[in-house]
């Protein structure tokens, strides 16, 4: 019975979802003592909700307190700024990271606040994917919106879509996060809610969903902290 | 109160004063002991190593011997942690689950007694000088008590407790692991002694002399000055001479 | 890499451990820290007991359902255009990548970070077919480029060397020619491994949880290699334990937090995903995704007595906290699992030939049960190993007759009390000065580096006293415990009238009979 499975099909390795699913997974049945289990489990009430109450009772301006608390202890510095001075702050925050090139997400929010990078680029599906990973590795400062952000953890939570790729948040050596700040909700409980709940309705998420809380760091080395290893050097939210 | 006293193989075949200084501490508070004669090993230095059968021997021998007992107390929170696993030990099994649970519940490891059922936290212990505690693992982990100990030293009148680095770090005894893994035992009793050492403290105390024994055995072989007691030696510590209600 | 790191025997590996002084620094120092964080974060959040409840709670359930929800992921995987594979063993997982591989006719291959990877020897098979494999996590790389050197830790795997060991690796095999600073070195690490990301035709990651029900994989890190390995490379393959899998994104949420807490003190780390393949209309992401699953020895895990330690969530908050890991490092436990949770898992993938000794390289301290985030009992599945390798018979004869002569002597109140008689006579031989000085095998492992006291006569003994002694007078007693409850409430004035005078005596009685000052050294 192993060897059959142990030579896939050259062509379509994995077989129509697998011929050895049915034995892999009656074998996990067998291991928990009972037959195999394919109507739908529903979830037991989970005996706590811990992390449903976290943070829940504070208002906005209680956690963009708590956003920009957080923020201090990932290396993220928090701008506020407000939808009119948005374009300058962003402005001067690409001059100080020494200027573009730049690139942005094509997300509707950058025209509805009648921003402008004049000679940037921006991820687009109507390029290639090549050309678009190009500008991206020679971007030097990626920005886009948050879908949502997270107070607790100092998190900017964003969907890929066609107009707002993988790789534009990883690599661009600057990442900077807009923020509305009626997108700040307490923790990733409630994002993961919201985005499990628009899935179990049937809508069609991303194909990748990022949780980004600040730049990319490691301390692999004698436990050292080092920022800006594989992904962006710095990262910085502007709340408007 | 009715207490029975649990001496521990380790009390009863080399720490004598402290088996004494328990039993006088608890008669001082107003307990009344017995000694169960029959009592041996709670079989802790099988169980932890795997013979589960040449441990039941023991642990059925300790639930007899204590059945008719209200109250147990030893001087050990590794061996009272050892009655509290009979139940789990025993799970299902008609003739001893019960006797198991009944043992648990009526087992209290010394200090815990004394402030958990008789309330008192101050018995009016006397010793100059500065101390470090180590808490034992098994006291503080499997029996979860972290505070009695602390509560009741506290109250001892010329007592000043220095902080122990690292204090919650195991010291390396670990019943069989001490010989079945003597390497990195003295790896971590080495470590421990030099934590306790620096804390430039005159006495070492503890409520286990599994620990002590191993911390204080290891300083003394390697020439680290300090005086080893069991908690129990200290509560029972008391002035020269008694005189009638001053020193309070 | 297998899941066997170093074919020499335990004890020649504690050794080595025990000497590699810089190891040992940096693990305890690493300890401290993380022991630290953890804590801070944990107490940070508040009820903690309960985050850890749930998490437990989340875990089983998912451990009792999981032939569904592998199933619920299997096929949301493949509505998504992904292709699932269960692979029962390691040859089957590796050898299907290497098949995928082949059949893109690719050659280069970067990687995130991922224990089965390792267990799998995915590594080697590649190597084998001619792949380029190319480890993008800082600490993987650098051991890769140290020869691949085995990890030392679930999370931080290459603990075990310093900057200066670091720089000569890149110095050597990368012509690096700057100096030790961490920051430097990763610098250069970034920049090489740029390259190799934008080149990849294939990448490889692990995952931290699959989501059932939205068909995607969980990756956590802090570094951003795991993205960009999911977003460059046109062919993704995720390869999990089959245990690794979540209802959906709400308990994914949950886990996420407890394992962000417990490896590092994180409320979060830097990168939390989701991912799945590329979506119609997207420009990056896998265009082909496989996701393989791995049994490798893991039903036989769930069908017995440690189904427990399925609920693992490879935080390594374990390895943090032990004192046996804590000197002897990960390379003495031989397996890409080390500390405690290695210890437990270890001899369940690899079998007790090979791995008995690592369930007695515990003390029992119990530090590891306690910070466990999903209530793991990590030192009683230790005993039950040890159980279990006594009733198979893999102990030594010595150690058998000896334990069984325990079990007896324990036991019986008769051979205890004639042993109390004797134990003075029968130690005289062997003591001085009141010291056990020499003595039997189990005895040598103590006395060879402590003092021991020499046990005492009967007569001098607690059960003779106890016998012999005057019983105290009741009613006095019973007024002493008034007064001790009267000073506790902190009524002070109350008069002392204890019915027996302190026994001077006691004071010093543990420390006289363990001896101090050395002078036996």
């Amino acid at each position: 019975m192993t060897t059959s499975f142990s030579q896939p099909d050259k062509r379509n390795p994995a077989g129509s979802g697998g011929s050895n699913r049915d034995a892999f997974l009656s074998r996990v049945a067998e291991s928990l003592g009972r037959p195999r289990r394919t109507d739908p489990v529903q979830r037991p009430a989970w005996k706590h909700t811990v992390h449903l109450d976290t943070l829940a009772d504070r208002t906005t301006e209680q956690l963009v307190e708590v956003l920009k608390e957080q923020c201090t202890f990932i290396h993220t510095q928090v701008i506020e700024s407000t939808p009119a001075l948005l374009q300058r702050t962003l402005d001067d925050l690409i001059a100080g990271f020494g200027g573009g090139p730049v690139i942005r997400s094509g997300d509707p929010r950058f025209a509805e606040y009648g921003l402008n990078f004049p000679g940037g680029s921006v991820w687009s599906p109507d390029a290639s994917r090549e050309d678009n990973v190009r500008r991206a590795e020679a971007a030097n400062v990626a920005l886009v919106f948050a879908d949502y952000a997270l107070a607790e953890s100092g998190t900017v939570v964003l969907e890929s879509r066609p107009d707002q790729g993988r790789a534009l948040h990883f690599l661009p050596a600057h990442y900077i996060g807009v923020i509305q700040r009626d997108r700040i909700v307490p923790r990733s409980t409630q994002a993961a809610a919201a985005l499990n709940r628009r899935h179990e309705a049937g809508e069609a998420l991303g194909s990748c969903i990022n949780l980004i809380s600040g730049p990319s760091n490691s301390a692999d080395i004698e436990m050292q902290l080092v920022v800006g290893v594989h992904g962006p050097l710095r990262a910085t939210y502007v709340l408007i | 109160m009715k207490v029975s006293i649990f001496s521990t193989c380790l009390v009863d075949l080399m720490f004598p004063g402290v088996g004494r200084a328990m039993v006088e501490v608890l008669e001082r508070l107003g307990c009344e002991t017995d000694f169960p004669a029959s009592q041996v090993c709670c079989g802790q230095p099988t169980y932890n190593s795997g013979y589960l059968e040449e441990s039941k021997q023991a642990m059925i021998n300790m639930m007899l011997a204590f059945e008719h007992s209200d109250y147990v107390v030893g001087p050990s929170g590794s061996c009272i942690a050892m009655f509290h696993e009979y139940p789990h030990v025993f799970a299902g099994d008609p003739q001893w689950e019960m006797k198991a649970i009944a043992l648990k519940e009526k087992s209290y490891e010394f200090t815990q007694f004394i402030v958990r059922v008789l309330g008192v936290t101050d018995v009016g212990a006397k010793l100059e000088g500065s101390a470090t505690y180590h808490r034992s693992c098994h006291m503080t982990r499997l029996l979860g008590e972290a505070e009695t100990p602390f509560l009741l030293l506290e109250n001892v009148d010329g007592l000043q407790l220095e902080p122990l680095k690292n204090s919650d770090n195991c010291c390396g005894f670990g019943g069989t692991f001490s010989v079945k893994m003597p390497r990195i035992s003295e790896q971590m009793v080495d470590e421990k002694s030099a934590c306790v050492a620096e804390t430039g403290a005159e006495y070492l105390i503890s409520a286990d002399m599994g620990c002590l024994m191993n911390i204080g055995g290891r300083m003394s072989r390697t020439g680290k000055e300090i005086k080893v007691m069991h908690i129990a030696e200290v509560l029972n510590s008391r002035p020269a001479a008694v005189k009638g209600g001053i020193y309070a | 890499m297998s899941l066997k790191t170093d074919n020499r025997a335990f004890g020649v590996r504690t050794e080595d451990g025990i000497g590699d002084a810089f190891m040992r620094g940096a693990v305890g120092s690493a300890q401290d820290s993380l022991k630290t964080r953890r804590l801070t974060a944990a107490t940070t959040l508040g009820d903690w007991e309960r985050w850890r409840e749930l998490g437990q709670q989340i875990r089983q359930h998912t451990l009792e359902n999981l032939d569904y929800y592998l199933g619920q992921m299997a096929d949301n995987v493949e509505r998504r255009g992904g292709q699932v594979f269960f692979a029962r063993t390691k040859e089957e997982a590796s050898g299907y990548i290497r098949q995928v591989i082949e059949n893109k006719n690719a050659r280069k291959v970067v990687k995130s970070k991922s224990m089965v990877t390792e267990e799998i020897e995915m590594n080697h098979v590649l190597a084998e077919a001619g792949c380029e494999i190319i480890e993008t996590d800082l600490g993987e790389y650098i051991l890769q480029e140290d020869d691949w050197d085995p990890p030392s830790h679930i999370v931080a795997p290459a603990l075990h060397k310093n900057r200066n060991q670091i720089r000569d690796v890149f110095a050597d095999k990368l012509s690096y020619q700057g100096d030790e600073t961490p920051e430097h070195l990763a610098r250069f690490a970034r920049k090489v491994l740029r390259e190799k990301f934008l080149e990849a035709e294939i990448g490889i990651t692990g995952c931290n949880f699959a989501v059932a029900n939205l068909g995607a994989v969980n990756l956590v890190t802090n570094e951003g290699n795991g993205d960009l390995v999911a977003a460059l490379p046109k062919t993704q393959i995720a390869v999990m334990g089959m245990e690794r899998i979540v209802p959906t994104m709400e308990e994914m949420e949950v886990l996420d937090n407890l394992l962000c807490r417990s490896a590092v003190g994180q409320k979060l780390t830097s990168y939390i995903t989701v991912m799945g393949p590329r979506a119609e209309g997207e420009v990056d992401g896998p265009e082909e995704f496989h996701l393989v699953i791995v049994d490798n020895g893991r039903s036989d895990i769930l069908a017995g007595e440690f189904r427990e330690a399925l609920q693992c969530i490879r935080c390594g908050a374990c390895l943090n906290v032990c004192p046996v890991y804590r000197h002897i490092g990960g390379h003495a436990y031989g397996s890409i699992y080390p500390g405690p949770i290695g210890a437990v898992i270890t001899p369940l993938l690899g079998g007790y030939d090979d791995y008995k000794e690592l369930p007695y390289a515990s003390s029992l301290c119990g530090a590891c049960t306690d910070v466990c985030p999903v209530k793991i009992p990590l030192h009683e599945q230790l005993i039950l190993h040890r159980q279990n390798i006594v009733s198979q018979g893999r102990t030594g004869a010595a150690d058998r007759i000896q334990m069984k002569a325990a079990g007896k002597f324990l036991s019986s109140p008769g051979l205890f009390g004639s042993t109390l008689r004797l134990a003075y006579s029968m130690t005289k031989l062997m003591s001085r000065h009141g010291r056990i000085v020499r003595g039997p095998g189990p005895i040598e492992g103590w006395i060879g580096i402590r003092d021991m006291p020499q046990p005492v006569k009967k007569r001098d003994g607690f059960r003779a006293w106890y016998e012999n002694r005057e019983r105290p007078d009741g009613a006095a007693a019973e007024t002493e415990v008034a007064d001790r409850t009267a000073r506790t409430a902190g009524d002070l004035k109350t008069t002392e009238v204890g019915p027996k005078p302190g026994r001077d005596v006691s004071v010093e009685e543990a420390s006289s009979r363990i001896g101090r000052g050395g002078d036996n050294a």
